[in-house]
């Protein structure tokens, strides 16, 4: 089968037993790698109801079918779970060697089940299966673990690590690949941890099955050039994702003090210009044509990689408008392997409930010190405090009660990232309806809809845009496993992604059957939620309440005295579900599910939950 | 009349400043103020004045902060 290894490892962890197995042609067709993968094998195996951080819970690492050759910007890798974090399906991409690697060993994901004994580090290498003692870094942060790892095998394996976020369960840890920073918000580091899995290394060397290689190298080589051209053209790289912090700030969509104002006069300290000039050193992920990551000297003189979400949730969102503490605040998130978009929302939850006199304490936005030591308990679950931020600002909001719900910036337990859609209808949908909580990646309609359309409006276009980008971002990307900054960024085009996908596989697929696939697997991942929450509503894919309170409407600048109103709100939501062929819960209609070729899986949901 | 030029992004390296304040004539429309600093017409922009989508024609006003940002598509 070219295109695929037909090939997935299963590890168990209790008994330290693997097995190899093989998938066919038509689950490699129907649901391509990656996300698709992910979502199918746990809909498939895991039973509704079990405890996330639980043995039961199985992580899953895939792959897609243009890992680990040359192409523009694939040297990625999804983790997915059921999530710590929402109950629901979750998963997220980082960029690893492990894509390649595991590839090169002969598999297209690996699924880990159980729990370990004591703290191990799982170890491939070509057909090669190894459970590696790894107490020596067991509460450790993620700098030194890695460290370790490419002191026992050199610095070429793949790998993926946590640190003591996902030791200790916090549910928002992520997994973390120095060789490309952090993937997982929903908790797939808690996942990891929660079976005593400290790092995952892959080692492979056998050759990837491709229907024409020599085709593909060339193509794949010359594209590599093609898109390093494109981004030095467009200048991109010069401020990277922090560039959009100063229109954030300028059209009132910045998040600070905790989503409570959209601008502030100090947020020029810590734009993309200011973060240019700061670099120290620039990186990317394996194939990589526009790195993105910029590097600063944190306070104490180390390197913290800042993008726009951890700079403006770690920033402006506390009232911290300099970069060098930013900067601490994040490397010490990359260290212990916590999200650094939670982390902040989290942060933010806190000093806002002091704030209001929800809880006790004596922190104030605008302190970083304070919010260092915050962060400290949280990773190591110190103190009472400590432990109940660890779970989350929806659940710890709702252990905290006295309204502190309306300060917990979250979609489904997932908490929102740094954009502030107090009066950006079309945002606020792309959150709401993001089918692993509130998360950018899947559809990013901010640009659009203040460049294109009414910011007022709340009109079926929206709708369309959220769904064409879910298609491409937390479809296409997500499940053939590629970057999706040479689309967005500096306009590479779709259409070289069924190139690429036809060269390896010898298939001569379009774009518009790859939407038929990102359909299919929203579709699942819709079911997957109606498995775990049987009484499910549309209220689940409304965005945070505040955004809908009149009192906190801003009192000045462009959008003064504007907010999300319910009802046009919900209007804008329906369209969404018209357009997808969903219920008035959200859910796929049945005549959707068979339209997809879902109709096994919806006979499988309908002991659960009824479907129309 | 005053109005205020806010560059973004690759802009600010192209055209060599970040921000400044320009004396312009009456009926200067937003597409003429771009002109007025040379930003390639070319080049796939989003222009905001005062917080909000300007189109090309529309007339910029006294005290008007007009922005000039690439399109950016999401990290």
């Amino acid at each position: 089968m070219n295109g695929w290894t037909g090939q997935i490892l299963r590890v168990n962890l209790t008994t330290k037993t693997f097995r190899v197995e093989t998938f066919t042609e038509e689950f490699a067709h129907k649901w391509i790698g990656g996300r698709g993968f992910a979502v199918k094998i746990l809909y498939d195996e895991l039973k509704p109801g079990i405890d996330p951080l639980g043995p039961d819970n199985k992580f899953i690492v895939a792959v897609g079918p243009i890992a680990g050759i040359p192409a523009p910007n694939t040297g990625k890798a999804v983790v997915a779970a059921k999530s710590p974090m929402t109950g629901g399906y979750g998963d997220g991409n980082l960029g690893t060697r492990i894509s390649e690697h595991l590839r090169k060993c002969g598999y297209d994901a690996l699924i880990v089940e159980g729990r370990a004994e004591r703290p191990t580090m799982l170890y491939l290498e070509n057909d090669k299966v190894e459970f590696i003692p790894a107490g020596d870094v067991w509460g450790k942060g993620t700098y030194e673990t890695n460290d370790w790892i490419y002191a026992k095998y050199g610095k070429g394996v793949g790998v993926l690590n946590i640190g003591q976020g996902g030791e200790n369960m916090v549910r928002y840890a992520v997994v973390r690949s120095l060789e490309g920073r952090a993937g997982g918000r929903p908790g797939m580091g808690a996942v990891m941890g929660s079976k005593l899995l400290k790092a995952i290394v892959a080692k492979g060397t056998k050759p990837i099955p491709q229907a024409d290689a020599e085709g593909m190298k060339k193509i794949g080589i010359e594209d590599l050039r093609k898109v390093q051209q494109l981004d030095k053209e467009s200048g991109w790289s010069i401020q990277s994702t922090n560039g959009v912090l100063a229109w954030c700030n300028e059209v009132a969509a910045l998040p600070v003090r905790n989503f409570r104002k959209t601008h502030h006069p100090d947020a020029w300290k810590v734009d993309g210009e200011r973060l240019n000039n700061a670099r120290i050193a620039t990186y990317g992920c394996p194939n990589c044509t526009m790195r993105c990551g910029i590097t600063i000297h944190d306070e104490a003189g180390r390197e913290s990689e800042l993008d726009y979400e951890n700079v403006g949730l770690l920033g402006p969102n506390l009232e911290i408008f300099d970069l060098p503490q930013i900067g601490t605040l994040n490397y010490m998130c990359d260290d212990y392997g916590i999200d650094t978009m939670s982390g902040g929302c989290i942060l933010s939850f806190y000093a806002d409930a002091v704030d209001h006199g929800a809880v006790p304490g004596d922190i104030k936005f605008g302190d970083a010190e304070k919010f260092k030591d915050v962060l400290r308990r949280i990773a190591h679950r110190d103190g009472e405090m400590g432990n109940l931020l660890a779970e989350g600002s929806l659940r710890a909001s709702r252990a905290i009660g006295k309204g502190s719900e309306a300060y917990a910036m979250q979609v489904k337990g997932l908490e929102v990232a740094a954009y502030n859609c107090k009066f950006i209808p079309g945002m606020a949908l792309a959150f709401g309806v993001s089918p692993i909580g509130a998360h950018h990646k899947e559809s990013w309609v901010i640009t659009f809809e203040i460049k294109q359309t009414s910011r007022d409006s709340y009109g079926p276009e929206k709708a369309q845009k959220v769904i064409d980008l879910q298609r491409i971002r937390g479809g296409l990307f997500e499940y053939i496993v590629s970057c999706r900054f040479p689309w967005i960024e500096v306009g590479w085009g779709l259409e070289n992604y069924p190139k690429y996908f036809n060269a390896v596989s010898g298939l001569h697929w379009t774009l518009d059957d790859f939407w038929t696939v990102s359909d299919r697997i929203y579709s699942l991942i819709k079911l997957f939620w109606l498995r775990e929450y049987p009484d499910t509503h549309r209220k689940l894919d409304y965005p945070p309440a505040v955004w809908f309170d009149p009192s906190n409407a801003d009192t000045e600048g462009p959008i003064a005295g504007k907010h999300l109103e319910y009802d046009k709100y919900d209007g804008l939501l329906q369209h969404y579900y018209d357009l997808r062929g969903y219920d008035k819960r959200g859910i796929p209609t049945m005549a959707t599910l068979e339209r997809l070729g879902l109709a096994a899986e919806a006979k499988a949901a309908e002991k659960y939950g009824s479907l129309t | 009349m005053k109005v205020t030029i806010k560059l973004i992004g690759p802009f600010v390296n192209q055209l060599g400043f970040s921000e400044k304040e320009l004396e312009v004539p009456p009926a200067t429309t937003a597409e003429g103020l771009l002109a007025m600093v040379k930003i390639d017409k070319a080049r796939p922009k989003i222009v905001t004045r005062n917080g909000r989508a300007v189109a090309p024609a529309e007339e910029v006003q006294d005290g008007d902060r007009i922005v000039v940002s690439p399109i950016y598509s999401g990290g």
